[in-house]
């Protein structure tokens, strides 16, 4: 009997392993099989096959740099949120588990409404006359019309706003299993605080923060609704090329590139978290 | 070409005749078995043209893109009809044609613009509408047939210019205005987010055609995107004349319609027909070619530029419009405000934006290179 429901145990996994093959691995397949194939802008028939064509013209100078625009973006709203989020994390761990809770829910809020939302929310926080600017003139730190909105700036804003949560759950985690014990240790050796959050606290915590750095920095490189929105449409992104491909001009294939070519990035950094979670260990 | 006048129209004209005589004596009372010895005495029956009038037409379009009442009106109209509307939030780019493409004959017709019946064309999607069927299409004018030959012309958008007369201390007339004021608005100027307006506009400005398939002359009108980027506030694909009321934007690129509606939040919005001239997307219902319902498509597409039932449409969307028969019937701050009824001396001035084959890619780059500048 023990024996029989053992043996049924990878039934469990049907419906998930049916749901990924359907609507992730097969999208993907087709997605990977449009990127060699070669198309006509005038009929728009498709010809499957083995081009590279749609790969050479990546290197492009145009979609070399929107790469390195969007790279450069996915990194500094990467860093972003993790200065914001390493200190907040680090508070909510050490508060009693109630209060915990409390921030814990307080972090996720943002979340209960919907992206849109909280996108035009944030343009009109730092819209011309609103609230950002309000409080910036109030404390002298600009003057007149300080142009914040619709700026690359912007975009950024809007980034570290949206994936915040998602950086400091991940590091609140790894902070949370931290042994406190180890600390007690190390102060008992003459470490100060501060070294002992140095050389003991961030070392364990250090897999949570490339967790996070991963669960933003990805997303983050095929952004294009935030730059937008409210970067006023002015700054080409990867994700934005992908966009105007499938949903202007129809060119399945180049489009299916550029996705494959987002996706050889993130494994790329997948690859790297992996790495360097081998060399912290 | 369109029939402007021929056999076929004066024979449908007389088949719709009848079918109005029977919904008329349907419509006073009139039993089935009178109406049906009506019929007979009529020397036939009606199933030639309304036999296959029937069933359930489905139509690719705008949400709430129709006049409140054409739906049910339709259904009165022809018993056994009804239309089953498929909202889209896009009726641009090849994306529809390649919904379209793989569709299957799930769709009987679509709205598109005149890239999308273009690109529509060769890819084989586009069915061709059998005009004497369709006696109504000689109310739109013919400049819009003549643009959009292969459906019914619906409606059209100028893109001209609207700025703020309380915020901006000159006149202006023309493209070279905004560019010549751009570092003097700098900051409050907003440009349109689709390729063919802001580059149409760009090249109406250096003195081109909107539809050029010039290399050198893209060129140029991308150069003078870039040099007037640093100065624009944003690129915005809807609501632009949102941007003027607010006044966060003195000066924008804009559709009419989008000008006209800002204008009645704030008298001092002015619209501009550029001097250099305007550019214009077309848009209208075409057939899908495989479906197997075009009579009924063919009848649906008739009622429709019936003049109430095309008044209905610019009352519940507010856009320009391309029947001046149906003026009297359009509320009257629409066909009031310039930027919206059908002018002939402004229809002059317009460039609409056709489908431009191979240089698409072109046009495409060349804004991608815009917004990477």
């Amino acid at each position: 009997m023990k024996g029989g429901a053992r043996a049924l145990r990878p039934l469990l996994l049907l419906p998930t392993a049916a749901w990924v093959a359907a609507f992730f691995l097969v999208p993907l397949a087709m997605i990977v099989a449009y990127s060699f194939a070669t198309i006509s802008l005038i009929t728009l028939d498709v010809s499957f096959g083995l081009s590279l064509a749609n790969y050479r013209e990546l290197f492009d100078p145009l979609y070399l740099s929107t790469l390195g625009r969007s790279v450069v973006l996915a990194l500094g709203a990467t860093a972003g949120c993790l200065v914001l989020a390493l200190p907040l994390a680090f508070f909510i761990s050490r508060q009693p588990p109630r209060w915990q809770r409390v921030l814990l829910v307080a972090v996720i809020v943002p979340f209960w409404s919907s992206f849109i939302v909280r996108i035009y929310a944030v343009a009109r926080v730092i819209d011309d006359g609103g609230p950002l600017e309000d409080a910036l003139r109030a404390l002298s730190i600009g003057s007149g019309d300080l142009g914040l909105a619709q700026t690359r700036w912007a975009i950024g804003v809007g980034i570290v706003y949206s994936y915040l949560p998602l950086m400091v759950l991940p590091i609140y985690v790894a902070l949370d299993r931290v042994d406190r014990s180890l600390l007690d240790a190390a102060a008992d050796l003459g470490a100060p605080a501060r070294r002992g959050f140095r050389r003991v606290t961030l070392p364990l915590a250090l897999p949570g923060v490339l967790a996070g750095c991963v669960i933003v920095g990805i997303p983050a490189l095929g952004e294009y609704v935030i730059p937008d929105v409210l970067g006023g449409g002015k700054t080409l992104m990867l994700g934005n090329v992908v966009a105007d491909q499938f949903l202007k001009t129809g060119n399945l294939p180049f489009g299916s590139a550029v996705a494959v070519a987002l996706l050889a990035v993130m494994a790329i950094v997948l690859i790297g978290q992996r790495l360097a979670r081998q060399v912290v260990r | 070409m369109l029939p402007t006048s021929d056999p076929g129209t004066h024979l449908m004209l007389q088949r719709l005749s009848r079918r109005t005589l029977l919904r008329r004596g349907l419509g006073a009372g009139l039993s089935l078995p009178a109406a049906a010895a009506l019929l007979a005495a009529c020397g036939g029956d009606d199933s030639s043209s309304s036999g296959n009038v029937q069933g359930e037409l489905v139509l690719l379009n705008y949400e709430n893109w129709l006049g409140k009442g054409t739906p049910r009106a339709f259904a009165e109209a022809f018993p056994g009809a009804s239309l089953k509307q498929i909202p889209l939030s896009s009726i641009s780019g090849g994306s529809i044609v390649n919904v379209l493409k793989t569709a299957n004959g799930r769709y009987d017709a679509a709205l598109g613009d005149t890239s999308v019946v273009g690109q529509g064309e060769p890819a084989g999607i586009v069915e061709e509408l059998d005009w004497s069927l369709i006696p109504n299409i000689e109310k739109i004018g013919q400049r819009f047939r003549d643009a959009y030959p292969l459906g019914v012309p619906t409606d059209y958008g100028k893109t001209g210019i609207g700025y703020r007369a309380d915020l901006v201390d000159e006149e202006i007339a023309g493209w070279a205005d905004v560019w010549s004021l751009a570092e003097k608005y700098s900051g409050k100027i907003v440009f349109s987010d689709l390729d063919r307006d802001s580059i149409g506009a760009a090249l109406k400005y250096k003195g081109h055609s909107a539809n050029t398939k010039s290399e050198e002359e893209l060129e140029e009108a991308k150069q003078a995107l870039i040099e007037i980027k640093p100065h624009l506030r944003a690129l915005e694909s809807y609501n632009i004349g949102a941007n003027l009321v607010k006044g966060s934007a003195a000066i924008v690129m804009d559709w009419d319609y989008d000008v006209a509606l800002a204008q009645a939040q704030n008298d001092n919005i002015r619209w501009v027909e550029p001097e250099e001239g305007l550019t214009a997307y077309l848009e209208g219902f075409f057939a899908i070619k495989g479906s197997e319902r075009l009579e009924l498509v063919h009848a649906f597409l008739n009622f429709f530029l019936e003049p109430e039932q095309y008044a209905d449409f610019v009352n519940t969307t507010g856009t320009a419009y391309t029947m001046s028969e149906a003026t009297p019937l359009v509320k009257p701050e629409i066909s009031g405000n310039k930027a919206l009824v059908v002018d002939p001396a402004t229809l002059e001035n317009v460039e609409f934006q056709n489908y431009l084959g191979d240089a698409t890619a072109m046009y495409a780059k060349a804004w991608e290179e815009f917004k990477s500048a």
